[in-house]
């Protein structure tokens, strides 16, 4: 069995994101199930940091030791510059926690949602971050509404 | 000519004057749109992120200025708002023909299919950078990140151009009212539009790009006329924040999907 660690049915709100407003140039949700979120944990072997669509491939072991390869689909180098990154930002070799939506038809693939680093380091796509500070300011404006009361 | 002359003749009442000479033509001011543009932050630019309507806006400004909406996420909102602009504005607009396979399957999309490159009522309004340049004094280019796609604006005065084939981006042409750019464009071969409603070669399209007065926000308003797949014409709102640091990349690793299921799009 692959070191998957977790499927679940979406349900944090970063991870509520349609890939359309992931950022991507086009829906995904012929290719990728967004109902479904998986994770898997491996070592970085490649990351191809281009358009339309930033591609990766992870070396994930299952628990026999046998190395799976598995890829991992991003919106475009336009729109994760948008969000700070750069080549740099995950490297060949980068030991990371992957999660998204697996896709449809292809056992090993997966959409980009969210990695965390081996350091703990945090990347979220673009827009995840911008929906978070929106809803921080959300919360923020509820909160002088209701002091205002 | 009858014009409206003189702050001493307003002054006295005499709002329409006759007056000898004509007015001074306006200034192009193409500086004011001219540059690179990307994404927008914030609520509204991430409901705008590919196209938005006034009806959308309205609607998600009311919902996020409703207290018994304090606890819903702002996915949920965005969702709200779109699916109140299609229902209430968009459809509507549609004919019987375009409403036969609306919405398009995406697994139906050549862009994702094929990795064709879009057609101009979807590129108009793409995510990512817009950089607007001019090209000399009687052309201007808009190249946009999304497919490193590029269009050439003429502005020497022809008019609109009724002939030839049909292309994906069209033939546009442009003019300059005060400080707004106007383009129009005719000659855009049969496509899909970001509705995922089908359109014909009859397409025209009218643009105003228009900075905002505080300057960081470039403001594209569209009018979209096509009698076979529309009643009355679509107005499309879109808008980019001045990014003059942002780069357009390569855009040259389009790989088709392996696999794609059909029936399982959002509505």
């Amino acid at each position: 069995m692959r070191r998957l660690l977790c499927t679940l049915v979406v349900a944090a709100p970063l991870l509520a994101l349609s890939v359309e407003q992931s950022g991507a140039h086009h829906s995904f949700s012929a290719v990728y199930d967004e109902k479904q979120v998986i994770t898997v944990e491996g070592v970085v072997t490649q990351f191809r940091f281009v358009n339309p669509h930033a591609m990766m491939s992870l070396d994930v072991k299952d628990k026999s030791g046998k190395v799976e390869t598995w890829t991992v689909e991003f919106a475009g180098r336009l729109n994760l510059m948008e969000g700070g990154w750069t080549v740099e930002t995950v490297k060949p070799g980068d030991r990371i926690k992957v999660t998204g939506n697996p896709a449809r038809k292809s056992d090993r693939q997966i959409a980009f949602r969210r990695i965390v680093k081996a350091d703990g380091t945090e990347l979220l796509p673009t827009q995840a971050r911008q929906v978070n500070a929106i809803e921080q300011e959300r919360r923020e404006r509820a909160r002088q509404r209701n002091q205002g009361k | 000519m009858i014009l409206k002359c003189g702050f001493g003749l307003l002054s006295l009442g005499l709002v329409l004057v006759a007056c000898t000479s004509p007015p001074a033509e306006p200034k192009p001011s193409p500086k004011l749109v001219e540059g690179m543009w990307s994404d927008p932050p914030g609520a509204i630019g991430i409901l705008c992120f590919f196209t938005c309507t006034d009806v959308a806006i309205e609607r998600l400004n009311a919902l996020l200025d409703d207290p018994a909406n304090d606890a819903r996420p702002f996915p949920e909102l965005r969702a709200e708002a779109d699916k109140h602009s299609r229902e209430t504005y968009l459809r509507p607009r549609l004919t019987e023909a375009a409403l036969k396979n609306y919405p398009l399957d995406p697994a139906d999309d050549p862009g994702l299919l094929r990795c064709e490159p879009w057609g101009l009522a979807r590129q108009m309004f793409s995510p990512h950078q817009i950089e607007i340049r001019r090209l000399g004094d009687d052309r201007v280019e808009l190249r946009y990140g999304e497919w490193n796609a590029r269009r050439t604006v003429y502005m020497d005065g022809r008019g609109r151009q009724e002939r030839g084939q049909p292309g994906p981006l069209g033939n546009s042409v442009g003019r300059w009212e005060g400080d707004t750019l106007v383009v129009e464009t005719t000659g855009i071969s049969a496509n899909i539009t970001p509705w995922r409603f089908e359109h014909s070669d009859a397409l025209q399209t009218v643009e105003r790009f228009t900075r905002s007065d505080a300057g960081d926000t470039l403001v594209l308003t569209a009018t979209l006329t096509d009698p076979w797949s529309l009643r009355q014409p679509l107005v499309i709102k879109k808008i980019w924040k001045w990014a003059p640091d942002s780069k357009i990349t390569p855009y040259e690793d389009c790989e088709r999907p392996a696999a794609v299921t059909r029936g399982v799009s959002p509505p």
